[in-house]
Order: C-alpha cells, then structure tokens, then sequence
C-alpha cells in the first residue's frame, strides 16, 4: 500500500484548495465544493478534514484579513504544501495506472 | 438598526462553540459560521438562526472540541495534596496545640449543633396545623384584681364573630373536660385528656386521621375520635370507626381513629367529643356569653387586617353582651398560632399550652451558641498566631522557592478550615454520644439522626465550619504569610513586640466565659430562691387526688378513715389546685355608700383547708363545721383584698358571690396572710375563699408524712380502693406541680450552665496553650532572673502578672453588661432576689484561680527548671 493515505474527501478538499489558490478560507472551499461536487457539505465536516489535513502536513494555512460580516473575525487562508501536491499526485498516478491496467473488453458493454 | 440586529447569530449557541471549540481553531471558524449566517439570513432569517445551530451541533465531534486541560488541574490537586500532607504533619508534630484546636472547636460546635437541635424542636410546635390561625385571649381588667392577659373565651364568641365578621373564615373551640372514664361492654380504662370540640376542629387543626374523614368525624353531639392508643385499649384494633363506647350515661360513636397527638402540639387528647357532648343547645351555647371557660381558635382569610378586625372587636363586644361598658373589663386580642407555644409566658389560665416555653429563652440560647463559637474560634487564632515562629521557617522556604503571598495565605486557611472540618466530625459524634444525657436534662427527645439524614443540613453543617474555619485562620493566615524569608531564614526572631490583638482577644474570651459564669450563679440564686420561698403556705408532702363521683359521695367517710392512719397528717379537699390562677368570679360587699362590685379571684375549699396547708391567719377565724353558715355565707380573704375593700376591720363586714341577692349575703369572718397561689412569676392576687360542700371537690390534698412516705401512700391505696372500685388511684405530689411550673426556666438554667463550663474549658485549654508558648520564649529571661537570685515567687508572679491582668480586665467589661442582662431576666419574676455584687466577686474569684492554676502547670514547670539547661548555649 501506498505510505500516504487519503480519503476521497480529503482529496476533494486538497484539490478545491488547490483551485482556489489564493482564496482558500472555510466559506470558499465549501462553496467550490458544493457548487462543482453538488453535494452538501457542512461546516465541521469540512473543518475537521482541513485540520486533520494540516495536522498531517499536506496543507498549509495562515491568517488573512478580518471583515465585517465576519464578526470581526480574520478568514484562515489554506494552501497545499510540497508534501500535499506529492501525495496528490500520486493518489492521481495510482488511479491512472489502474486506469491503464483495465482490459479493453471490460467496459465493453453492449446493449440489446 | 434592525439590519445590525438581524445579522448577527445567535448568542446561546456561539457560547456553546467558544466553550468547546479548540481556541487554535476558534478565530477563523466563529468567522465562518457568521459569513455564513449572514448569508443565510439574507434569504431566511429563521433558517438561518436553525443552520446556524445545526452547524454548531455537527462541529460538536473529535477534533474540534478542545482537549480540556487536564494538565493544569494536576497541578492543583498536587498542590492541595501537598498541603494536605504539610498540615497533617503539623497537626502530629504539634500534637498538644492540634488537641486543644480540634477539641475547643469540638466543644463548640457540639454546643452549638444542640442549641439548634432544640430551637427546632421548639419551632417545631404547631407548625403543621393550617396557617392564618389565631387564638382568641382577653385583656380582663376587672375590679379588685390585677389585669390579666387569659387564654380563655366565652361560648357565644367564635360563632357570632364568624358570622359577623367577613375576615373570619371559621372557628373552632376547644373545651377540657379532664379524665374521665369510658366503658365498653365489661371494660373500662380511663381517657385522661377528653375535650370538647366543634365539627371543624378536624379541619383547622391536621392532626393525623387513620381512619374517618376529617369533614364528618365530629359531626353530631356523640360523635367521638379516639387516639390510636385508647383504640387500641379499649377494642385491641385500630380499625373502630362505627364501634361504640359509654362515657357517663352517653353512648358515643367512634366516627375517627387519630395518630396519637405528637409531643409538639401544644393541644393534648386523647379523645375529642363534639362541644355538644356536654348536653347544650347548640342555639343557646352559640350565644353564651358572660363566663370564659373555653379555648377559642379562629382561622382568618389571607386579606385579613388583624389590627383592623382587632379595632372593631371593642363595638362587636357592646352588642354581642348588649352593655357598654363591657369594655372596660374586657379587651379581645388574637394571638397567632406560632406563638401560641413560645410567646405565652405571661397569659394566664393557660390550661390548654402543653409544655410552654418561654421564646425569649430560644434567644439567649442562640447568642450563648454564637458565644461559645467565638470563645473556641479565639483559641485557634491565638494559638496559631502565637506559634507563628515555628512555622517561620517553612514559609521562609517556600517563599524562597518560589511561592507567592496569595499562595501561602491559602495554604493557612486550608489548614484552618481542615482543622475545622475535623471537628466537625467529632463534634457530630459528640453530640450523638451525649445527647441521651442532655435529653434527660433538659427533658426533650432531640435527636440528631433525621437531620444527618437531611439534605439541607449537611450542606449547612459544613458551610458553616467553612466559614468558621476561614473566620479563624484569618488573621493567622495574614500574618505568617507575611514574613520575609530572609528574616526568618537568617533564624533573626521576629521583632516579639507583646501583641494588643492577641491579648484583647483573650479578655474577649474571658468577658464572655465570665459573664456566663456570673449569669449562671444568679440563675441558680433564683431558681434556688424560688423553690424555697416561704409561699405562705406548705407545699412539701402534699399528694393530691383527683376526685371522681364516686369519691365525691364517700368524700367524708374517706376523709375520716384516711385521718385515722398513722401517717396521714392532714385531708382536704379544694375545687382548684394551688400553683396557677384561681378562676375570677364577682364577690360584693356592703359599703356605707352602697354595694361594692369586685372581680377578685376565688377558690371553694373545704372546713380545714387552712390547717393543712398551714396557711396563717391574720385576723378573724378560720372556716368551721359548728357554724352552719359557713357553709356558703363566710368568706376567708387575703390581706391584699382586705386592703383593695379598704376596710379598717373586714372581720364581719357583709359580702357575698356577686349573684347573691343584696338582702342574702354572707359574712367575712377571717383574713389570711398574703400566700402565693399562683406561679411566682405572678404578683398575688387578691383572693376570697369559701366553703360550698354543695358543689363537690375536684381535688382531695393528703398531708402525710414526709419521713414515711412509701408507708403513707399505701395506706392512702388501701382506703381509696375500699371506697372507689373502677378508677384506679391517680395521684400527684404538689411539690412536683409547682417545679413544672419553672421549668421553662429551670431549663434555661441548665443550659447556660453547661455553657458557662464548657466555655471556661474552652478558654482555660487556650490559655494553657498560650502560657506554654509564652514562657517558652521567656526561658532564657528566667534562666537569667534565676541565676542573678530571683526567688520562685517573684518569677512566679512575674509570669502570671500579664495573664491577670488580663482576667481583671475581662471582669471589668463583664460585669456590668452582665448586671445589665441579668437584671432584665429578673424582671420575668414578680418575686425576685436583688443581685448580689458579690457574685461578681465571686465569678471573678472563679475565673481568676482557674486561670492560674492551668498556667500554673507552665509556670511551675519553668521556674523550677535548672538555669544551666535553658542557657548552656548562649
């Protein structure tokens, strides 16, 4: 197995981020993820996952600016790391070796 | 505005998220959820204030939630442990000043514990019946005799009240007819305590039905509810209603069968019988007025003005008696229920107040608990204080590793406050071992188990040591936390400047201590002089028996027989017993200008009533058989109605009952010296005797012989049961009667005594404590005076001078409060004695040679002690 283990969520969120480049905070990410994924997502889902990603080291965050409707509060910008972009691809390499291996004949289907 | 209001979330929740959230996380999350709570709140407000909630709730799982510290809570249990362990071994080390802490606040608190144990027995009196209910009494100021305040009523009062007036809800009256006998089939047994009632007494007063219903149980004239007790003597079965029974020539049902009436009521029987029992008209008795002679209770609604309804009392009497002038006898009060027990000291022919107490009693008693805790709380702080240098060095240590003043201060009062905690325990045992004895002292069955039990008295028992403990250690606490390391590392004493607080907290203790003592010898001087008073009359060996009908009929047979034995010195017979107000009825007597109408009180005796009870005459003669108008037409007064008739010779003067016709009256053939018939708390009143052998007696008195007494009451059973075959004898030593009549006062004095030792226990276990350390330090200072010739006396003195001083000083604040405090008490009796100043003297003397013999251990100790080791290494 590989050494970098990763959910399919996981990898949604770290590639949303990696889309949304500069503007990765909470709200963004879970925007992007429902509007291009339409599938909902709540707030701790999502911020569990960021966490657990950063803790591993795969992302990166700091703090950005404070606005009104935030409370006052500052937005906490995500980026992926070198490790993160890594395990990424190789998440995405994996998936298309097996995509290689798959016999012609196997999505063959006919109808009738 | 309203646009600010609406965006943003919801408070409750966001303090739900900032009290669990991980603070790392917090910042940007709380931002998050409000971007998008306004968002949301844009399109649906509601919605919104919903997700938001629901968002909070799903961020409530690992990884969010903060890791609650678990660390620092460590560090605190540590902390407290180690003092835990510094303080146990203190208290080891020390073990003489750890005793005399533990067992000074011991004492204390026990002491206090049964202060509270008793005050709630007392309030515990009455206090299940219905509220808003009061008795009626009267203010009786009639002609010739002292104005009184009474317990009683008259018939018609609480039925023509109740009807006229609004604020009165309902009325019960309460009617003592004493023993009597009841009969079922072959069985009899006598019910001491029969009253009459009417049919809401049930309702108004809760006492407990086992069976029967409370709204009927009284419902006809021989309707009847029995104690569990006499159901069970009379039909072995507790399940009677319907059952019959025969008292007299009546035969009563049994419409209810009560719970026997529990110790704190302040009414007491054993059955109750409708008012009616006694053969009146309803109509006719709802309308009787002129003579009280029963208990009436009224229950008010809650809007009720009681000074209002009390105004118009005096115009509802003119109407009700249809006379104008009755007011000026008669003034209607109501007393509440709740002080029916404890504020009824000075209403008289109070024949229906169980076991009365006097409630002033219950504040001394409360402030003599406060004293007790003080005197044992100054124990501590002065012996803490005073052994501050011991500890010097600890707190030289940890201020030097580092802890702070704050910190060494909570140290101190968590010691304190343990120590406190430890007495508890012990003072809860204490009074659980000693309260079998205490009970029989003072006569009361107070038990601490229901409240160990009790919720709310743990919490109360333990906050209150709390607070005790904080209270105590304070002061120590403040100043051992304060030394300077450096000072005391360096082993330089601390400046030992004579300390003022110190010292004046001892003459706190002792003024207190001393105070008690004093209060306790005038207690005892008057208790003491009451029982031996010359009352006028012999109250010593006096048995007195209740007369039944069939004693009634024998009575001069009996007598005669009773005459004949050998120990057996005197008989009579008397229609009210000695020790409480005689009844007041009017008495007239013929002046130059007209009829004299007086109210004074009266009491019908039998020929040689005067004899037996040793009862001096003044002037004039005593009743006799030879003349035959001495049955009914002489009367015997006292010296003071002689003086309110105003005659110069009263001997011969025309007077009568006041219903005696003018042209029919009687003579007065004699006067007595003044004798005190009623309680000594009482001036005496005036009194007419007279002899009716009409009427019949209540009580028969027997003078026997007090050097033969067990012979003398068998021969009295012997000839009783001749002539009276279904009442066993029942008798009564009228000594006995008159204590019970002080015993509210007795008991007071019993307890302040207690008090006053254990408080100079107290005191004096410090004060040992205190010389111990004191002459410690001075060891060296004797060494010296020895070794350059002081003699022991002079080192004696010289080291006992401070702490007597400090008694002399206790003595002069003492004193004269005490006088104060005791000369109020003293006026609760209208024969007092005057306070002796001796008996300061006297406590003072106490105070003094207990002190110095407890320090005298120390004293002696050090004095004798050779120079050589105290100064062998200077």
């Amino acid at each position: 197995m590989n050494k970098y283990s990763i959910g399919e969520f996981e990898e949604v969120v770290m590639l949303t981020v990696a889309v949304l480049y500069e503007n990765a905070y909470g709200i963004s990410i879970k925007e992007e993820i429902e509007s291009r994924l339409e599938r909902k997502v709540s707030v701790g889902a999502m911020r569990t996952a960021l966490n657990r990603l950063e803790k591993k080291g795969y992302l990166d965050s700091e703090f950005g600016e404070a606005t009104a409707v935030r409370g006052g509060k500052r937005k906490r910008y995500f980026k992926v790391t070198p490790l993160g972009k890594k395990v990424l691809q190789q998440v995405m390499e994996t998936r298309k070796q097996l995509w290689d291996s798959i016999p012609s004949v196997a999505f063959d289907f006919k109808f009738g | 505005m309203s646009e600010n209001i609406q965006i943003s979330p919801p408070k409750l929740p966001t303090r739900f998220l900032k009290w669990f959230c991980n603070p790392l996380l917090i910042e940007d999350l709380e931002g998050d959820l409000s971007e998008l709570f306004v968002e949301r709140a844009n399109k649906n407000h509601f919605k919104a204030k919903l997700k938001y909630i629901l968002d909070v709730l799903l961020l409530f799982r690992p990884g969010i939630i903060r890791s609650f510290d678990i660390k620092n809570r460590l560090i605190n249990t540590s902390m407290l442990r180690n003092y835990l362990k510094s303080s146990i071994r203190n208290l080891l080390k020390y073990k003489s000043f750890s005793s005399i802490n533990i067992f000074s606040l011991t004492i204390g608190m026990a002491a206090c514990m049964v202060i509270f144990l008793f005050i709630r027995d007392e309030k515990s009196f009455d206090a299940f019946h219905e509220k808003n209910m009061y008795r009626l009494c009267e203010i009786q100021s009639f002609p010739g005799t002292n104005t009184q305040k009474v317990a009683l009523s008259m018939p018609g009062m609480g039925p023509t009240m109740t009807d006229q007036f609004p604020e009165i809800e309902r009325y019960t009256r309460f009617w003592s007819w004493g023993s009597q006998v009841i009969r079922r089939d072959d069985k009899s047994l006598i019910a001491e305590r029969v009253v009459g009632v009417d049919s809401t007494f049930f309702e108004m007063f809760n006492f407990n039905l086992i069976h029967g219903d409370r709204r009927e149980v009284i419902g006809g004239p021989l309707d009847a509810v029995i104690s569990k007790d006499i159901a069970l003597r009379l039909f072995d079965n507790i399940d009677v209603v319907g059952e019959r029974f025969d008292v007299d020539d009546n035969e009563y049902v049994v419409r209810g069968v009560m719970e026997n009436v529990p110790k704190n009521s302040h009414l007491q029987f054993d059955i109750a019988l409708s008012v009616f029992a006694s053969g009146n008209e309803v109509e006719a008795f709802n309308n009787r007025f002129g003579s009280n002679f029963l208990n009436t209770y009224l229950i008010l609604n809650k809007e009720a003005d009681i000074e209002a309804l009390t105004d118009k009392f005096p115009a509802y009497l003119s109407r009700a008696m249809d006379n104008p002038d009755i007011n000026e006898i008669y003034k209607l009060f109501l007393q509440p229920l709740p002080e029916v027990h404890l504020a009824s000291m000075d209403i008289e022919h109070d024949y229906n107040n169980y076991r009365k107490f006097n409630g002033q009693y219950l504040d001394v008693f409360v402030l003599v608990g406060i004293f007790i805790l003080i005197i044992a709380s100054v124990n501590f702080t002065n012996l803490t204080t005073a052994r501050a240098s011991y500890r010097s060095k600890e707190v030289g240590v940890r201020k030097t590793i580092g802890a702070m003043r704050r910190q060494l201060f909570n140290q101190f009062i968590f010691e304190s406050v343990l120590l406190a905690l430890i007495a508890l325990v012990f003072a809860i045992i204490l009074v659980t071992v000693s309260l079998p004895f205490l009970n029989n002292l003072i006569d009361r069955q107070l038990s601490i188990f229901p409240f160990l039990m009790d919720i709310e008295f743990i919490p109360i028992a333990i906050g209150i040591t709390l607070i005790l403990g904080i209270i105590a250690g304070l002061y120590p606490s403040l100043y051992l936390s304060s030394f300077k390391p450096i000072v005391v590392l360096k082993g330089l004493k601390n400046q030992e400047k004579k300390s003022i607080f110190r010292s004046s907290l001892i003459v706190l203790q002792f003024s207190l201590a001393l105070g008690m003592i004093v209060c306790t010898l005038i207690v005892v001087e008057q208790l003491f002089y009451i029982k031996n008073k010359d009352i006028g009359f012999s109250k010593d060996h006096i048995v007195l028996i209740e007369m039944n009908g069939e004693m009634q009929e024998s009575f001069n047979e009996m007598k005669e027989e009773l005459l004949n034995q050998s120990n057996i010195l005197g008989v009579t017979a008397s229609g009210q017993r000695l020790g409480n107000n005689f009844h007041q009825w009017g008495f007239k007597v013929r002046q130059d200008t007209g009829m004299l109408n007086l109210t004074p009180s009266n009491v019908h005796v039998d020929y040689d009533y005067l004899d037996v009870y040793g009862i001096e005459l003044k002037e004039g003669r005593t009743f006799s058989k030879e003349f035959a108008t001495d049955d009914g037409l002489a009367f015997i007064i006292n010296e003071s109605f002689a003086k309110e008739l105003g005659f110069d010779k009263p001997v011969g003067e025309k007077a009568g009952h006041g219903w005696y016709p003018n042209d029919s009256l009687g003579t007065i053939i004699g006067v007595t010296e003044d004798f005190n018939f009623n309680s000594l708390h009482y001036k005496v009143n005036t009194l007419s005797m007279v002899v009716h052998t009409a009427w019949g007696y209540s009580e028969m008195s027997v003078k026997i012989n007090g050097k033969n007494v067990e012979a003398a009451l068998n021969e009295i059973e012997n000839i009783y049961s001749k002539f009276v075959t279904d009442y066993p004898l029942q008798y009564e030593f009228l000594d006995d009667h008159f204590n019970e009549l002080y015993k509210s006062d007795q008991q007071m004095g019993s307890v302040i005594t207690i008090i006053a030792v254990l408080s100079i226990f107290i005191g004096c276990m410090g004060l040992f404590g205190l010389a111990s350390i004191s002459i410690q330090r001075r060891i060296k200072e004797i060494g010296i005076r020895k070794v350059m010739g002081a003699s022991l006396q002079e080192l004696m003195i010289l080291l006992s001078k401070g702490f007597a001083t400090m008694i002399f000083i206790s003595f002069v604040i003492a004193s004269p409060v005490t006088y104060v405090f005791m000369s109020g008490w003293l006026e609760n009796f209208a024969y007092r004695i005057d306070i002796n100043p001796f008996l300061f003297l006297i406590g003072g003397a106490v105070a003094l040679l207990i002190a110095l013999a407890t320090i005298s251990f120390h004293v002696i100790k050090a004095v004798r002690a050779n120079p050589v080791s105290s100064l062998r290494y200077e």
